[in-house]
């Protein structure tokens, strides 16, 4: 149970792309076809080692739908990592992520780490979306990206924890003050002494700036 | 001087409770003075006026709501000046709070209701009230919490849709958990009411780490010895996790349930539970059976989550802490160990691990330790209280439940102890195994004729055997002595079950209506074990019905008038199961003599009809699969708190031919379907049985011919007797046949037996007629079914139609005030002369009628009039009209009212 660091994440992004089924894979490891509709927010959590450190991922899915998105915006200025994902077999939902990117930069934090995920790569028969649009369009904004499949699991692990390692690195940089709850990021307890003594430093010092 | 104005009309208004156009126009004029008044101190003399007005008046909430809440709102738009804010949400909170002691005609609307309609319509005043959270004044943020309360206990959901839609909007009210300590407490109410059945704001909440607050601030307040703030904690957190899945994974994964378990711990040697740490405890209590109840049956995963939280929770050594309140700590109140049970009970319940946990477990200090199971058992022989029973027996019925292993350990303990320990006094039973204690419980009634102890160890007897052949035909070898050793030989256990029945029929027989309630639970729980223990176990039937008076009991308890519905129906089962599980060949026990006594000396239709009536009483019909219990809330907590064996009064004076209602609890539905299935069973079979009689003699046409060597009269002889075996069967045949005919013209159902008896045509009339019969009650049933539909349409409709009008009742004044409001600028903004001409004379005529009435009143009125005038006249001026013209023509009128206002004054003064 004891960990480092708890980072809350968000996972972002039209309907349909397979943002339930990322979680579900990277919780369970397990891929469900037929998936039902997320209804509102569902909730994963797991533990991930980062730099041999354990960070515990608490992950909100939430729903793509539009109609749900006055409830879904609550969750994004908590969040200390985002994932937004499209469909690499669907234009339009690459088309909306600019729509998406400014719904977070509006409503969360500014500090959020956002990875741009082009889901469904084992389906590049139909692929709609190169990977060089992908990645062109993570450039423009800042952000993390890579293509991935929930259905192989392939870069799904990478996903979530490059946006973890991401954020320990912003961490170490002095770029959030962590004793704020706001942030999405939380100091253990559980936190053994003597590891790594200068990132304690760092949080400690967080605790006391607060 | 305005001031000592306004003091004078509310002496009126409340001289004059009845006259709302007097409420409407003095409100209004304060809301005009908050808004227009010059001087400060005016201003908030008018608020605090207002707030004491709203506060007592009906007619003033009514009135306020009219015109009110934009004046307020725009006070808390500009927010220059504090005691204006706080005066205006003072005000607002007075509003919307019911006025007690107010008498409500039946159709009239709740003002407090209406006004907080009005509120709510508008997402951008609950957004402008969240933002006052943001203010430093300290009352500000109070009174803002106070004022969403109230919207929320008034209409729930409506705010918390509205909510929803506010960006930041609970992470504002989540912030004032953060707050000192009135503002913190005053926040964790507001949160349990917005949470109640919102399962996304729940969710929200949670995201903003609702569980490391809620824990935070428990453990500050001291746990279970806390105040009542604790238990808003709890309830906030039973809210969190009712029915939601997704919370309840979150606080597993990242706090985990220690925080929990830490409150049912109880410290040190405890003997002192003050009412509000029962309400504690048994709010932890809720806690650990929402977790164990997992999310909604709908969602797919919630039976893994269920399981999760069990797994976790035992694994964290909730038992121990259970078992504590449960069973070690003498102090704990009854309502605390009973709900202390029914969480192990739901814990072990289909969780094979945490049923081994239970078993293992032991209790008491060395060297003086037993079983849990044990003690838990002496507590169902021993209570006093019949709630501690039932809770107590719920864990060994779900420990029992699909747990064969755990059936056979207990059962493997039943051995007869020699008299001397069964006499033993219960106080040294301490060293007793399981199943001693057991059979001491059983064989209690010998000694002092007290049934109750014997039942209650019936009825766990009863989920020993239930399902488990082995356990069956274990406890089938157990003999007790008798308790007069000289008057014979031991009788088996199963014997002794049916004496205690007896007994308890007969005990009801001799003393009449001095049957309690308390022991009219017996004869169903026997009955019961009787049911489960003959189910499917032939040698349980031939040990039943060795002793022949026991079939002749049995069949006069089903057509018992003096008993329950129950007790016939269960006994009907019993008999049921005599004829479908015999094995037996012995003429007079086998099935068909079963069935030929049922026929004979119940009737067939009679029979089933026992059966019938049972499956529709109360007992069977109520229980429904997991009953939720209610949740634990600040309004229900105290008598939920003082349950003390309140039923024992309830129900004194319910008829002694009911069934007590605790059975409800022991006829779960897995009791409920399986007789279900039994009945089936024994419908079918019986009908079997009676179509194929076994016949005594054999046709075989080869033995009819004379054998080769036999002589003439041996073959005369042969003949003769068998002649005479085919005729006293025909007899028999025959006699059946006219028991069967006459029990169809009686009662003109039944239509179980195929023999085609005498008045066949009558038969087949009868038989339509049936079918008529139940073609119209099923249309009737049909149309009552739609009656009630069309009915509770109706009532939504009408209910609509209420909400309609109401909303076009403000729609409509809305509109009123607007057009008033169009008209005041029209006759402003105009510069036209003529107006003020017709303005003064309205103003005059106004002010003479009012005079009349209300001197008082006329003063302020007149003073307001000249204000306006002269402001009127100073706009005339700056529209470069000429004023002194005009004013030629209307300056002595004007002079004139000015003296008479003088006049009045000296007077009053």
């Amino acid at each position: 149970m004891s960990y480092d660091y708890l980072f809350k994440y968000i996972i972002i992004g039209d309907t349909g792309v397979g943002k339930s089924c990322l979680l579900l894979q990277f919780t369970d490891k397990r891929f469900q076809p037929v998936h039902d509709l997320t209804i509102g927010v569902e909730f994963g959590a797991r533990m991930v080692a980062i730099d041999g450190r354990p960070v515990k991922l608490q992950i909100w899915d939430t729903a793509g739908q539009e109609s749900f998105r006055s409830i879904t915006r609550s969750y994004y200025r908590g969040a200390a990592g985002a994932l937004l994902v499209y469909d690499i077999t669907r234009r339009e939902t690459f088309n909306h992520l600019a729509g998406w990117l400014e719904d977070a930069r509006q409503h969360a934090n500014p500090n959020m780490t956002i990875m741009l995920v082009g889901n469904k790569s084992d389906l590049s028969h139909r692929r709609a979306v190169s990977k060089e649009e992908g990645e062109q369009f993570a450039k423009e904004n800042g952000l993390l990206f890579l293509e991935a499949s929930a259905r192989t699991a392939q870069n799904v692990e990478e996903a979530f924890l490059k946006t973890a390692e991401k954020i320990l690195q912003k961490i170490q940089e002095g770029v959030f003050d962590v004793s704020n709850e706001s942030s999405g990021i939380k100091v253990g307890y559980g936190r053994p002494q003597g590891t790594g003594a200068r990132d304690g430093t760092v949080a400690q010092s967080g605790g006391c700036c607060g | 001087m305005k001031k000592m104005d306004l003091k004078g009309v509310v002496g009126l208004v409340f001289g004059n409770e009845n006259s709302s156009s007097n409420e409407d126009s003095y409100v209004e004029r304060l809301l005009d003075c908050i808004s227009n008044g010059q001087l400060a101190d005016d201003r908030r003399n008018a608020m605090a006026e207002l707030q004491s007005v709203v506060a007592e008046s009906h007619a003033a909430q009514l009135a306020f709501g009219e015109m009110g809440f934009p004046v307020l709102l725009g006070v808390l738009k500009e927010r220059d000046d504090v005691e204006m804010v706080r005066g205006a949400l003072e005000t607002l909170v007075s509003a919307l709070t019911p006025i007690a002691h107010a008498k409500l005609r039946a159709n009239e609307v709740q003002p407090a209701l209406m006004n907080t309609d009005l509120l709510s319509r508008d997402g951008q005043s609950i957004s402008l009230l969240l933002s006052l959270l943001g203010e430093d004044d300290f009352y500000i943020r109070y009174y803002t919490l106070q004022l969403l309360t109230a919207l929320l206990t008034n209409s729930p959901i409506r705010l918390q849709e509205v909510i929803l839609t506010i960006p930041r909007g609970i992470t504002r009210l989540m912030d004032m958990l953060m707050d000192r300590e009135v503002i913190r407490n005053e926040a964790l109410l507001l949160l349990t009411y917005l949470t109640r059945e919102a399962e996304e704001i729940q969710k929200i909440l949670v995201f903003e780490g609702a569980f490391e607050k809620i824990f935070s601030i428990i453990k500050e307040e001291g746990g279970s010895e806390g105040g009542v703030v604790v238990q808003d904690c709890l309830e906030l957190l039973n809210n969190l996790l009712r029915n939601n899945a997704s919370n309840q994974v979150l606080l597993r994964e990242t706090i985990g349930f220690d925080s929990i378990i830490s409150i049912l711990k109880l410290r040190g040697t405890t003997y002192s539970f003050t009412q509000q740490k029962t309400i504690n405890l048994l709010s932890g209590l809720e806690t650990v059976s929402l977790l164990v109840s997992g999310g909604l049956e709908t969602d797919p995963g919630s039976n893994n989550n269920r399981l999760t939280n069990k797994t976790v929770l035992v694994q964290r050594n909730v038992l121990e802490h259970l078992l504590m309140l449960g069973v070690e700590s003498q102090w704990a109140p009854v309502a605390v160990r009973c709900a202390a049970f029914e969480c192990i009970g739901d814990l072990i319940s289909g969780h094979h691990k945490n049923l081994e946990a239970l078993a293992s477990k032991s209790l008491g200090d060395e060297p003086e330790t037993e079983p849990a199971l044990n003690s838990i058992l002496r507590i169902i022989l021993r209570t006093s209280s019949m709630q501690e029973f039932i809770a107590a027996d719920y864990v060994f019925k779900n420990f029992c439940e699909k747990n064969s292993d755990g059936q056979k350990m207990l059962a493997s303990t039943l051995i007869p102890q020699p008299m001397s320990i069964t006499n033993a006094r219960f106080e040294e039973d301490i060293n007793m195994s399981f199943g001693s204690m057991l059979l001491h419980g059983l064989a209690m009634s010998e000694h002092d004729g007290d049934l109750e102890t014997s039942c209650r160890a019936a009825s766990v007897l009863s989920y020993v055997m239930k399902d488990n052949i082995q356990c069956k035909e274990k406890v089938l070898q157990i003999e007790l002595e008798s308790s007069m050793p000289s008057l014979g030989s031991p009788e088996p256990l199963l014997h002794r079950m049916v004496k205690y029945l007896a007994l308890a029929s007969s005990k009801k027989g001799k003393d009449g209506k001095s049957t309690t309630p308390r022991n009219s639970y017996f004869q169903p729980i026997i009955l019961k074990l009787l049911v489960t223990w003959l189910s499917d176990c032939p040698n349980a039937v031939q040990s039943f019905l060795d002793s022949r008076p026991h079939l002749t009991y049995l069949i006069e308890l089903v057509s018992n008038t003096d008993t329950t519905v129950c007790a016939r129906g269960l006994a009907a089962a019993v008999l049921g199961e005599c004829a479908i599980y015999n094995k037996s060949n012995e003429p007079g026990k086998d099935a068909f003599a079963i069935v030929d006594a049922i026929s004979q000396k119940v009737g067939l239709t009679s029979y089933f009809l026992k059966l019938d009536e049972m499956q529709k009483s109360f007992l069977f019909s109520s229980a429904k699969p997991a009953q939720q219990r209610k949740p634990l809330t600040r309004s229900n907590a105290n008598s939920m708190a003082e349950m003390e064996d309140i039923e024992e009064n309830e129900t004194n004076d319910i008829n002694r031919n009911d069934d007590h209602p605790m059975l409800s609890s022991m006829f779960d539905s897995q009791f409920v379907d399986f007789i279900k299935k039994l009945e089936g069973e024994i419908r079918d079979n019986i009908v079997k049985i009676y179509s194929h009689p076994k016949s005594n003699v054999s046709v075989v046409p080869a033995e009819l011919e004379q054998k080769k060597d036999e002589k003439d009269g041996d073959y005369i002889k042969r003949l003769k007797a068998f002649v005479e075996k085919q005729c006293s069967e025909i007899q028999d045949l025959l006699n059946r046949n006219s028991t069967l005919a006459e029990e169809l013209a009686s009662t003109g159902g039944g239509g179980e037996s195929r023999c085609s008896g005498g008045g066949g045509s009558e038969r087949v009339q009868i038989e339509t007629l049936r079918r008529d019969l139940e073609e119209v009650s099923q249309r009737l049933e049909m149309v009552k079914s739609e009656k009630s539909n069309i009915e509770s349409e109706a009532l939504t409709y009408k209910n609509m139609a209420e909400k309609m009008e109401t909303d076009l009742k403000s729609l409509s004044d809305a509109y009123n005030s607007l057009e008033q409001a169009n008209y005041q600028l029209e006759m402003k903004s105009g510069g036209v002369g003529v107006d003020v001409e017709k303005i003064k004379e309205e103003a005059r005529e106004e002010a003479q009628k009012e005079s009349e009435g209300e001197l008082s009143d006329l003063l302020v009125c007149l003073g307001q009039e000249q204000s306006k005038v002269e402001k009127l006249s100073a706009r005339l001026m700056e529209l470069g009209q000429d004023v002194d013209a005009l004013l030629e023509g209307i300056g002595d009128d004007a002079g004139a009212l000015n003296d008479d206002d003088d006049d009045d004054d000296d007077e009053e003064d």
